[in-house]
């Protein structure tokens, strides 16, 4: 049970397919964690379809009716992946990450935290995962901009509440956070960035210049 | 490159008619639907295109596909012209590859879950977000149909209460004040994100943000306070 979800707004924007891809990809992969978001997620594509009825109609060729009347008996695409598991991990991050974590190159950034990029094409936003060391700290923080957190793994807390999977954070940039990965096991989140992180205590502060946002 | 949905913006050319509605308040809103101008659509039309899915899926019927087809295609083409660049030429192409999906993917689909209009909206807006993406040149792993998460393996009364909920949601969308119409149709028939709404229409984004929310309250979606 997630007790933590995307904003209405968040929700209607991806609802209506106007969320850029990779925050897409984060509301996503929280829906399939949670049936109370699919449930307004369902319930926001009637607004879609309510709307798409009352469009004032643009005459289409009789042509074209037989264009595709012709085309009915063409072979489908192998598979069409919308079907998307529930639960376990979902599977737009199986596809990112080629079905598991274990084969992902892991970059180090501090003794508790190491990230991996990955790449939805967006290069306007970093699509990464964040792995946490069990109980291990990520130096204080703020952001240049916003930020959402997916917990995959374990969890973490911040000081306000703790998260476990499927838990949708959105943090802007004027929140600071430091937080801890519960003990345990080490936590694995997926992170949507559009501007870097900025360390804020002294021990960091050098690594600033090394945190180029990777949005690919 | 620009995110995604930056590219969606571009002309405005369709209002949805519930944007022309002219009640500004729910007291009103009565006199318009009896004035059968705006008649708020009867769910008996729902069922009628939802059954000729089921026929299309069960025997591939080919003349229940042919009246889905001339229903939709018009519908299909006015959203596929709805505030964006794409040309005619495109916009045929879309509803070419909305109505073979329609065709392909018709033994999926469950009347229980939901409207015909729901349906085919969520793959013409995933089609649409394929083709900008495409057309733009815009080079990513996931397709828009990767995003999507289907509702499945919900109780039974899950089901019975979310279809009164699409119900509701459907007669109530005449009532919308035209403000608010408005503003859902920039995010839903023009796929822009609420900052691009609000640049367009001239408004701060806080009020955007407010009617839209207004508008999802008078069609009761269902929704956490925040």
């Amino acid at each position: 049970m997630t007790k933590h979800h995307p904003s209405n707004d968040f929700l209607m924007e991806h609802a209506a397919g106007s969320l850029p891809v990779a925050q897409a990809a984060c509301v996503s992969a929280h829906l399939s964690y949670c049936e109370r978001c699919r449930r307004t997620d369902g319930q926001l594509q009637t607004v879609g379809g309510a709307m798409l009825e009352r469009l004032d109609p643009v005459s289409v060729s009789e042509s074209l009716l037989d264009t595709v009347l012709a085309r009915l008996e063409d072979p489908a695409p192998l598979a069409y992946a919308g079907q998307t598991e529930v639960s376990a991990l979902p599977g737009l991050l199986q596809r990112l990450t080629n079905k598991d974590f274990s084969q992902l190159v892991w970059k180090r950034v501090t003794r508790a935290l190491s990230i991996s990029y990955l790449s939805t094409g967006d290069t306007s936003h970093e699509f990464a995962l964040l792995r946490i060391a069990a109980g291990g700290r990520i130096p204080e923080h703020t952001h240049g901009g916003n930020e959402m957190t997916l917990v995959l793994e374990g969890g973490f807390s911040d000081g306000r509440d703790s998260y476990h999977p499927g838990d949708f954070i959105y943090r802007s940039s004027e929140d600071t956070h430091a937080p801890v990965a519960l003990d345990g096991e080490d936590c694995i989140c997926l992170t949507v960035l559009d501007a870097p992180l900025k360390f804020t205590g002294w021990q960091h502060r050098w690594l600033n210049p090394f945190l180029k946002l990777r949005a690919s | 490159m620009v995110a995604a949905s930056c590219m969606l913006t571009g002309r405005i050319s369709q209002v949805p008619r519930c944007g022309m509605v002219e009640n500004k308040n729910d007291g009103e809103a009565d006199s318009g639907r009896s004035s059968g101008k705006w008649a708020v659509p009867t769910g008996r039309r729902t069922d009628e295109w939802s059954e000729c899915l089921v026929l299309i899926g069960k025997s591939n019927d080919r003349a229940a596909f042919t009246r889905f087809f001339r229903h939709f295609a018009p519908l299909i083409k006015a959203f596929a012209l709805a505030g964006s660049s794409l040309s005619a030429a495109h916009a045929d192409e879309l509803v070419q590859e909305v109505m073979l999906k329609v065709w392909q993917k018709a033994s999926g689909f469950n009347p229980e879950k939901a409207a015909a209009s729901t349906w085919i909206y969520t793959i013409a807006r995933n089609c649409r977000t394929d083709m900008f993406r495409r057309l733009q040149k815009f080079d990513t792993p996931l397709a828009a149909d990767d995003l999507n998460i289907e509702l499945e393996g919900e109780e039974p009364f899950t089901v019975l209460h979310t279809r009164r909920g699409s119900d509701r949601i459907k007669d109530l969308m005449g009532q919308l004040p035209p403000d608010q119409a408005q503003i859902l149709a920039k995010v839903y028939m023009e796929g822009k994100s609420h900052s691009e709404a609000a640049a367009e229409l001239d408004l701060p984004l806080g009020t955007v943000k407010s009617r839209v929310r207004l508008a999802i309250q008078k069609l009761q979606v269902q929704m956490d306070r925040q």
